[in-house]
């Protein structure tokens, strides 16, 4: 996975230009901007830590402000119910980011698995069959991603951007040129109406329910496991998880694999909710996804991404998209904002990072050069 | 493989279609060529099975037709020549498509509102520019390229939504019948702006001396720096290049359109990058390089037009380029593995 093809480590002497996957954050600083290490206490908080969290508050402050709707309780859990799909997408690509790679067809194995299961329930299978092709057509695309990055060792933008392709196309040839499959009320099965929102677990709507099991489950898998700390080792510093017995490749596959599952379970989320399949939905949550992973990180003193700062992320967006329309933001603007948004946070998370200094990013930015 | 020395005569001679003057070779013979092979393999498979698509009026509309990515192509692979080619750290630009979906719905509003042609075109162009400028500056202060172009897509998208009111603008007129339609020689205004394109940028980054530097800053910003050069200004350059280039490629599209046509920046985006990246495949170093770019657009522009014309379905032509890009990576990954040895 670190082997792009143009920087293959036939020069590990030279100063060549970072390789993907290293402390992600730090690159321009690593070469060459960084100043002199310092001495300091390694404990004390970053000041870019704090820009997502005020970010998320600041959001919160001037919509409460702008209208009198955004801070009431039922907005909020509708927020929450919107932000599930996102959440599941996102928790989805900071397995795939920790692993030093990036999913780009993640809009893909949402789009399969809601086109398997809506056009199974249209046929008039049962519930359970639809959503087990459902999440067996995400598999899928996890595993050629798998197979094209580590089997064929190209690079994880490039191959899952094909794998965007063709799966955009496959979507098409499945559709008959891109028409919409649209589920009549009477014919949907219960169980499978039960999971576009009739349903509560636990007095929780199904999505949020399992957004929440999802995480709590990935952050556990990543923050508490060996599983977790091998698989950031592999996307962090892959030769040297190599050396020290790792399998790297097998834990790459198991990042993209699991990840396509889970955005397997918000494509039949998706298919439950809205009552059928558009072609492309799918694909609008990946860039969000890759925004709210890259928030994140920047809550993170290295700069690694995580759950809880994806969840934060998510909620930024989510939070954003809901103010601007509550005020009544022409559709038209709410790109610029959230672009805006995103470019601001992120920028204030490196030049933060650059001029405030961790010291712990110092030293690593130091000892690399 | 070593991708440290800059590619310079080699690859615009390769670029240009000329004999590969004698010299060492790195990978192995028949391989730097295998590029060149699928082309006229491909090529040749259309002109057998379709009279049409030999016939010179075609081939001077595909011409036409890929002036547009092969211009935003080019603006990108300046990006990622200077940026460096690693996907994830290195340079990129997710925006280029976005951009020319601005300059299109700018010249045409400005257009309808009764602006001279050239005032829309340049203001079109100071628009991109601006938005390149916003990449530049966002990638100089250390965000990484593909998280800055990601934002600015947003934002570009969102813009050219704000500017067209997602109404098709019919964009018509002199200069931009001049860019659609075939002139006295038989070539469009388009064909003239890029081959005006292709030559300086063949010429800038494979002949002169910034170009050279350009490939040492994105294949290693240390040694660069270290040698004198500021590759901060450098990769400034290279998102302003790509997003006016992107501006350009834009207005061409309106104009061979007849119209801007919302959205669309979505729809080019892929195809842009996979022509940068396909470059790789023309080049014996295996880096990025302008003339292949320019190969590339050509040849996936003739493959969408071949596919039409044999009649095969239009849902077969994405999937078709998808599995054209792995390919085409797969060849780079295994001569690169072969190379290294």
């Amino acid at each position: 996975m670190s082997n792009s093809p143009v920087q293959a480590p036939v020069n590990p002497g030279a100063p060549a230009a970072p390789e993907p996957g290293r402390d992600r954050t730090s690159r321009r600083s690593s070469d060459g901007r960084a100043g002199v290490p310092r001495s300091g206490t390694v404990r004390s908080l970053d000041a870019r830590q704090l820009v997502a969290p005020l970010a998320l508050a600041a959001i919160l402050f001037v919509f409460t402000l702008l209208s009198d709707q955004f801070l009431r309780a039922d907005n909020l859990a509708a927020v929450l119910n919107q932000s599930a799909l996102l959440a599941l997408a996102a928790v989805a690509m900071t397995l795939v980011v920790r692993a030093g790679g990036i999913d780009l067809s993640l809009g893909v194995a949402i789009d399969l698995s809601a086109l398997a299961a809506a056009a199974l329930i249209a046929d008039g299978y049962y519930a359970w069959v639809a959503i087990a092709a459902g999440l067996g057509f995400g598999a899928l695309v996890g595993l050629v991603n798998a197979l094209l990055i580590v089997g064929l060792r190209i690079p994880p933008f490039l191959a899952t951007l094909s794998v965007w392709f063709v799966g955009t196309s496959v979507q098409q040839l499945l559709t008959g040129g891109g028409a919409p499959i649209y589920l009549s009320g009477p014919r949907v099965p219960e169980e499978f109406a039960f999971l576009g929102g009739s349903g509560l677990v636990a007095g929780i709507p199904v999505a949020i329910a399992a957004a929440l099991a999802v995480a709590l489950l990935g952050w556990a898998l990543l923050e508490a496991t060996r599983f977790g700390r091998a698989l950031t080792a592999a996307g962090e510093q892959p030769r040297a998880a190599a050396i020290a017995g790792r399998r790297v490749p097998a834990l790459t596959v198991s990042a993209y694999v699991t990840a396509s599952l889970l955005a397997a379970i918000a494509g039949v989320l998706l298919a439950a909710r809205t009552n059928g399949f558009v072609p492309a939905s799918g694909q609008l949550y990946v860039l969000d996804a890759i925004g709210a992973v890259f928030i994140g990180a920047t809550l993170s003193r290295i700069g690694r991404p995580s759950v809880p700062g994806t969840l934060v992320g998510v909620l930024i967006f989510a939070l954003l998209a809901n103010g601007m329309n509550l005020i009544g933001l022409s559709f038209f603007w709410q790109g610029l904002g959230r672009g805006v948004a995103l470019l601001l946070i992120l920028l204030a998370g490196v030049v933060l990072a650059r001029d405030g200094g961790g010291p712990l990013r110092r030293l690593l930015a130091s000892a690399r050069r | 493989m070593s991708a440290i020395a800059p590619e310079r005569q080699a690859t615009g001679a390769d670029a240009l279609g000329a004999p590969a003057p004698s010299r060492p070779a790195r990978a192995a013979g028949w391989a730097s060529y295998a590029g060149y092979g699928v082309v006229v393999l491909v090529l040749a498979l259309f002109a057998v099975v379709s009279p049409v698509f030999t016939d010179p009026s075609n081939l001077a509309s595909i011409i036409n037709q890929a002036a547009v990515t092969a211009i935003a192509g080019m603006g990108l692979a300046v990006v990622i020549i200077v940026g460096g080619d690693d996907v994830v750290e290195g340079g990129i630009d997710l925006s280029v498509g976005a951009t020319a979906a601005v300059a299109g719905s700018v010249t045409a509003v400005l257009t309808t509102a009764g602006l001279a042609p050239v005032l829309a075109i340049l203001a079109a162009l100071g628009t991109t520019l601006a938005l390149g400028a916003v990449n530049g500056a966002a990638v100089g202060l250390g965000l990484r390229p593909l998280l800055a172009t990601l934002a600015t897509m947003g934002i570009a998208t969102s813009l050219d939504l704000v500017i067209s009111q997602n109404m098709k603008i019919a964009l018509d007129g002199q200069p931009f019948t001049w860019l659609r339609d075939a002139g006295g020689l038989g070539v469009s205004g388009a064909v003239v702006v890029l081959v005006v394109v292709a030559g300086v940028l063949i010429w800038a980054f494979h002949r002169t001396r910034l170009g050279v530097n350009a490939y040492a800053v994105g294949q290693n910003p240390t040694a660069a720096r270290v040698a004198g050069l500021n590759p901060g200004r450098y990769r400034f350059a290279s998102y302003l290049v790509s997003s006016g280039l992107a501006g350009v490629a834009g207005i061409l599209l309106a104009s061979r359109l007849s119209a801007a046509v919302p959205g669309i920046g979505t729809q080019i985006l892929l195809d842009i990058i996979l022509v940068a990246y396909m470059s790789t495949v023309f080049s014996r170093r295996l880096v990025i390089t302008i003339g292949g770019t320019l190969l590339a657009a050509l040849f996936v522009t003739a493959l969408s037009n071949g596919m039409t014309l044999s009649g095969i379905a239009s849902q077969w032509v994405g999937a078709v380029k998808g599995a054209l890009i792995l390919a085409v990576l797969t060849v780079v990954v295994l001569r690169s593995k072969a190379g290294s040895r």
